[in-house]
């Protein structure tokens, strides 16, 4: 395909017609700058072949301030060796035309038979998407699209598979996908995608099949439960039969009954037994009894002589016990004598020696109070003169406040003559001898001075009188503070009692003078009597009483010790000896005494007992019972022989007939029968109880159920065999389109590997890449054997590659017969100028075989390639 | 004279597992139907008895239902009716018969040989010694015991049993509850009436399977018959014949497919079937697209004809010829699928390929007719 001339009016920037004819069937090279109208260009020839005429979703095709225009293209090309010319007129008056050579096409016929030879679809609705585009999509290289190779060929495979079988030769295309996709859709029914597992109608089926083979399962388990049931029944109605003739029970019911009879004679046997040996023991209790008797006389007569013996060895104890008494008692005497002459001794040496002390004492008292005596007279003599000069200190007393206001009072008013003196005013005179001068009352004569501190009459006999006032308010204040001063100190004397301070002073002096001798007689009086005089006078009373009362019991209790006496010490200790030996001698006649009572007790008792003794042996009847009872005893005897003689023989006959044993039989015989009995009785049960449950089986009907559940399992196994066959057949047919699918895809690749392989020569020396299976550019091998992958190559590179790939898919197409147009807008901007170079050689050796129309806005990069570049321009 | 009606193994209660669950059902009911004919068949032949030698009910567990819809159909007859117990059947502890009593539904003219016990039908002047199986299966000679039993001179001596005679079945025949082959005459019996097997057949004059009065299955054993046997007076030799009973006829039949001719055949052979007959057909050979297509539609009209028809055509090879091929407008790759699944019918997995083959065929046609509309 070749377009020769393009033409567009009222087309986005184009409202007026612009049109550029005599294009060349190789490259054509559009350059102009930016906002030129390349794209615009681009747009149009897309929109003349994608966009159906009569689609409303084309507004963008307007120029942008006139709405009611009409979008037009028109484009003379050559397609399959014919002149062709489409217009192709949007919105407004919407019209298509096609001239193919000789024929003409009108609307969407025109648009169907152009999208059928250039291999693109139209889109259903709205504006034509990428995916619509096919193959022109393909070779018409969008802006900045280059490198996007991928997309690109995807939406082209199927044309490029469709276009391509026929270079191809082979048998290719036609519905298999279509086929392929509803086989997958058919066994993915039956099967999972992914594991191959049962799905859908296939696992009802199967599941089906488990349902109904578990059920028949069950039912088999029970009919074999049933046959069991039956077998079971059948049995145990033979066993009920042969009981029911035999009865054995009856046999064993005779047996026991004859074996309870023997039971019942040996036990009559053991009750004789029994009788025999009561009577038996009631005989040797009889013998015991009257043996006992015969003992117990006998002890009486061994008992009398006993006591008599017994008495004999008391009263030789009495005895014994009187004659031990007799030296204690006069032992117990001697010392109540000798304990008597030591407590006298003892009172009269503590007589003596109380007297003696109080004669001590009475001299001491003696003492004492002389003594006494005369402290008390020097204490009632300082008494007196301490309260005499306590008198006299309290008459001169000037307080000491009192002499220090007066003292302060003396100095101010010294100070203020000093000042008045100060302040007066000074009259010095040196009088002629003889020569007297007057000064108030007071005549002065010869030199002096005088100070006037308030107004003076100055007398100047004969020369009359000066009148001499000092200065100054200050000395009449002066003066009446002064005159104040003096009238307080005067006061204050007064008050004290006084005629001058020294006098105070002295009053003062001697007062502290008299206070000290206080003090100091006080603290004499206090060393004399430090409780007062009275204390001293009181004690002084008692001694005295005392004294008397001694003196009147010395008089009263005189001495009469006549030297014999010993000294305290030693009576006490005499008394002390003789009352021990007194105590002890006491204690042991004491005790002689007691055992002399008790041996006579005794004694007493011993008699008592060897008398009563006596008396019993002696009474007559007691002889009469002794032989009573020794006649009893031998018949008694001999009795018990012949009784013991019967109980062996009765012994040896049970030994021999057993009677556990009988018992036992009995026991072992009545059992068996009852449980004979039992057994049937308990086997009839079973058998009702089973035949009602056999009858409760048998009205289930379980052979015909087993026999539905059998033919339905059978149905269920065919239908799931059926599934299991179709998904196995639809899976086999799957994979056999699949693998041809792959084979042929294969095929396909060799071509268009070879073409690429062919530019990819010119723009990396050495290298190849390798086809994917949906035709994309896969694995890269660079001369430099480093492998990799055309998306991991840098975006400049991945353009190059971008543009060859198409360039070899226009190739492919090319020998199929198909038509081809490159376009490339604004391509390889990113590439830099040695691997632009190779492109333009690339772009040129395409040229020879395709029409390629080249816009860009960067003229200058493109001198080189052999043709003029067209302007675009507007007029 | 006597005239004895003879069958034997009603097997009442069989279900056919093989068939579909309608098919099966109508097969099920024409047992009892053939019972009915067999009512029918004594009164219509004054016949003077009817002996019935075992295997009535196909299971003991046989529903209440079932067990009374038999004994009502017996009442087309009022003669006496002996009845057998056999291997199905066996009188045991608790079995069907005991549960027939029970349930009442045993009707006074049919007699229930429960135990080997001679049973006098002084009516009929006969005697008849039954050989009732107790057990399930039993490896001695139930029948030794007529040789010994005494009857009357002047009564007919029958022998009723239920087994296989002998030496003289296949020896795939169960041999248990075994039968000597000339008890009749040992035991000086005027005629022994066998059941178990389900064909008609003779074993001597005096001893006969009557075979099951309706068939049940495929294996042509000549079933489908009762006997009619008259005897002229004890000890004369029995007239014995067979007459024909059933109502289905089960044929088994093999086909091989070579020539299309062969499918003409076959689908001639499948249109003349009719609806009296249960088919059981196997196919082989091969075949191509259409012929397959036309034996197809021949067995679906068959099925729709006939009472059932089980067609196995797995080993039928598929051989698309040229022409199918293009008709299929195979185009691409598919067109080789379809050449190597042809070849793949021969291999190991053949039938996977045959069956996918037939799969894209049917996806093929049914898009080149839907594309034609």
């Amino acid at each position: 395909m070749k377009i020769t001339r393009l033409r567009v009016e009222q087309f986005r920037r184009f409202r007026q017609p612009f049109e550029i004819a005599g294009m060349d069937a190789g490259i054509n090279l559009f350059a102009g700058p930016n906002e030129a109208g390349k794209s615009t260009l681009v747009a149009a020839l897309r929109a003349a072949f994608f966009e159906r005429y009569r689609s409303g979703a084309v507004e963008h095709l307007r120029p942008w301030d006139d709405p009611a225009a009409s979008p037009e293209v028109d484009i003379e090309f050559e397609l399959d060796g014919r002149h062709c010319r489409l217009n192709k007129r949007f919105l407004g008056r919407k019209r298509c035309t096609l001239q193919y050579g000789d024929r003409s096409l009108e609307g969407s016929e025109a648009e169907d038979f152009l999208a059928a030879r250039l291999g693109f679809t139209h889109a259903l609705r709205g504006a034509s998407k990428a995916e619509d585009w096919g193959i022109p999509g393909l070779l018409w290289i969008e802006q900045g699209g280059a490198q996007e190779v991928g997309d690109a060929v995807t939406h082209a495979t199927d044309h490029l598979r469709g276009a391509l079988t026929a270079s191809l030769g082979e048998v290719a295309g036609g519905d298999g996908d279509e086929v392929t996709a509803e086989v997958e859709k058919l066994r993915n029914e039956l099967l999972t995608p992914a594991s191959d597992k049962p799905r859908g109608a296939w696992l009802d089926a199967q599941q089906r099949c488990g349902r109904l083979a578990d059920e028949l399962a069950r039912v088999d388990a029970d009919l074999q439960a049933c046959r069991q049931k039956v077998d079971r029944l059948a049995q145990l109605r033979g066993e009920q039969a042969a009981d029911a003739a035999e009865r054995p029970w009856e046999t064993l019911r005779t047996q026991a009954a004859a074996a309870r009879s023997a039971l019942a004679e040996a036990q009559s046997m053991q009750t004789r037994v029994a009788v025999e040996r009561e009577a038996l023991d009631s005989l040797d209790a009889r013998i015991d009894l009257l043996r006992r008797q015969l003992d117990a006389l006998a002890g009486e007569q061994r008992s009398a002589e006993v006591r008599e013996q017994a008495l004999r060895e008391a009263r030789q104890v009495h005895d014994d016990a009187l004659a031990a008494a007799a030296p204690w008692q006069r032992e117990a005497d001697a010392a109540q004598r000798r304990h008597d002459e030591a407590r006298r001794v003892l009172a009269a040496v503590r007589m003596r020696d109380s007297h003696t002390a109080a004669q001590r004492e009475r001299d001491e008292l003696r003492a004492r109070i002389a003594a006494l005596q005369t402290t008390l007279a020097q204490a009632e003599a300082e008494q007196t003169r301490v309260l005499a000069l306590q008198a006299a200190a309290a008459a001169c007393e000037v307080r000491a406040a009192d002499l220090a206001a007066l003292r302060e009072l003396a100095q101010q008013m010294r100070e203020l003559d000093i000042r008045r003196a100060a302040v007066a005013t000074r009259l010095r005179f040196a009088l002629d001898d003889g020569r007297a001068l007057h000064i108030g009352d007071e005549v002065f004569s010869g030199s002096g001075e005088r100070l006037l501190s308030e107004a003076t009459t100055v007398l100047l006999p004969g020369h009359g009188r000066l009148r001499i006032e000092p200065g100054g308010r200050d000395l009449a204040a002066l003066a009446r503070e002064g005159a104040q001063l003096a009238d307080r100190h005067a006061a204050r004397l007064l008050a004290l009692g006084v005629a001058s301070l020294d006098e105070a002073e002295a009053r003062q002096k001697r007062h502290a003078g008299l206070q000290g001798e206080s003090r100091a007689a006080a603290a004499a009086l206090k060393v004399l009597a430090p409780q007062g005089v009275d204390a001293l006078r009181v004690s002084h009373a008692a001694l005295g009483g005392r004294l008397a009362e001694l003196e009147k019991r010395l008089q009263a209790a005189p001495e009469h010790d006549d030297g014999t006496l010993p000294t305290l010490a030693h009576a006490e200790s005499d008394e002390e000896s003789a009352g021990r030996a007194l105590t002890e001698a006491t204690r042991r006649l004491s005790e002689a005494r007691n055992r002399c009572a008790a041996s006579e007790a005794a004694l007493h008792a011993a008699h008592r007992e060897s008398v009563a003794a006596r008396a019993r042996l002696d009474d007559p009847a007691r002889r009469q019972q002794q032989d009573t009872a020794q006649a009893a005893l031998v018949d008694a005897v001999s009795q018990r022989a012949v009784l013991a003689q019967r109980i062996d023989a009765l012994l040896n006959e049970l030994e021999r007939v057993r009677p556990d044993a009988l018992q036992q039989d009995v026991q072992r015989l009545e059992r068996s029968a009852e449980l004979l009995a039992h057994t049937q009785a308990q086997r009839r049960d079973d058998i009702t109880r089973l035949e009602a449950e056999l009858q409760a089986i048998g009205a289930q009907g379980l052979d015909e159920r087993r026999a539905a559940l059998a033919r339905d399992l059978a149905a269920a196994r065919r239908r799931q065999d059926e599934l299991a066959r179709r998904a196995r057949a639809l899976d086999l047919l799957l994979a056999r389109l699949r693998e041809k699918r792959q084979a042929l895809t294969r095929r396909l690749q060799a071509p268009l590997q070879r073409h690429l392989n062919h530019y990819l020569g010119l723009l990396f020396p050495g290298a190849v890449v390798t086809l994917d299976e949906d035709l994309k550019p896969g694995p890269l091998r660079r001369d430099d054997g480093v492998p990799g992958r055309v998306d991991e190559l840098s975006f400049g590179a991945r353009e190059q590659m971008g543009v060859i790939t198409r360039l070899a898919c226009a190739d492919l197409l090319q020998a199929a017969g198909r038509p081809t147009l490159i376009i490339l807008d604004d391509a390889l901007v990113h590439s830099d100028s040695e691997r632009l170079a190779r492109m333009k050689r690339v772009l040129f050796d395409a040229a020879q075989r395709h029409q390629i129309l080249l816009f860009t806005c960067h003229p200058e990069s493109w001198r080189d390639i052999g043709v003029r570049p067209r302007a675009l321009s507007t007029a | 004279m006597l005239t004895i009606l003879h069958t034997a193994d009603w097997q009442i209660g069989r279900q056919y597992g093989q068939f579909e669950a309608d098919e099966a059902a109508l097969l099920a009911e024409a047992r009892l139907a053939a019972v009915e004919r067999l009512a029918a068949l004594a009164h219509e032949r004054r016949c003077d008895l009817v002996l019935v030698a075992g295997d009535v009910f196909d299971a003991q567990g046989i529903a209440d239902k079932t067990v009374l819809r038999l004994f009502n159909a017996l009442r087309g007859f009022a003669g006496p009716w002996v009845l057998l117990p056999g291997n199905h059947d066996a009188a045991l502890a608790e079995s069907v018969w005991t549960r027939a009593l029970r349930l009442g539904a045993v009707p006074p003219h049919v007699h229930l040989c429960l135990s080997p016990q001679p049973l006098h039908l002084p009516a009929q002047s006969v005697v008849v010694l039954p050989a009732p199986l107790t057990q399930r299966h039993t490896y001695s000679d139930l029948t030794e015991w007529f040789d010994a039993q005494a009857t009357p001179p002047d009564l007919f001596r029958l022998g009723l049993a239920h087994g296989a005679v002998q030496g003289v079945l296949a020896e795939d025949i169960d041999s248990a509850n075994p039968i000597a082959a000339d008890r009749a005459a040992r035991a000086r019996l005027d005629y022994l009436a066998l059941g178990d097997w389900h064909g008609c057949r003779r074993i001597d004059d005096r001893c006969w399977y009557s075979g099951t009065p309706e068939t049940d299955r495929f294996r042509n054993n000549d079933s489908g018959r009762a006997l009619v046997v008259e005897l002229e007076c004890a000890g004369a030799p029995p007239r014995v014949e067979p007459v024909s009973t059933g109502r289905y006829r089960w044929r088994d039949e093999q086909r091989s497919l070579r020539v299309d001719s062969d499918v003409d055949a076959l689908c001639d052979w499948l249109a003349a079937l009719e609806p009296h007959e249960v088919v059981q057909l196997g196919i082989d050979g091969q075949v191509d697209l259409a012929g397959l297509n036309r034996v197809r539609d021949a067995l679906n009209h068959a099925r729709g004809r006939a009472r059932a028809v089980l067609a196995d055509v797995d080993r039928l090879c598929i051989e698309p010829t040229d022409a199918d091929i293009a008709a299929l407008a195979a185009e691409g790759y598919l067109g080789e699928v379809i050449a190597d699944l042809r070849a793949a019918q021969q291999e190991a997995d053949g039938e996977a390929a045959r069956d996918a083959l037939v799969l894209l065929a049917g996806l093929l046609d049914a898009r080149r007719t839907g594309a034609s509309r």
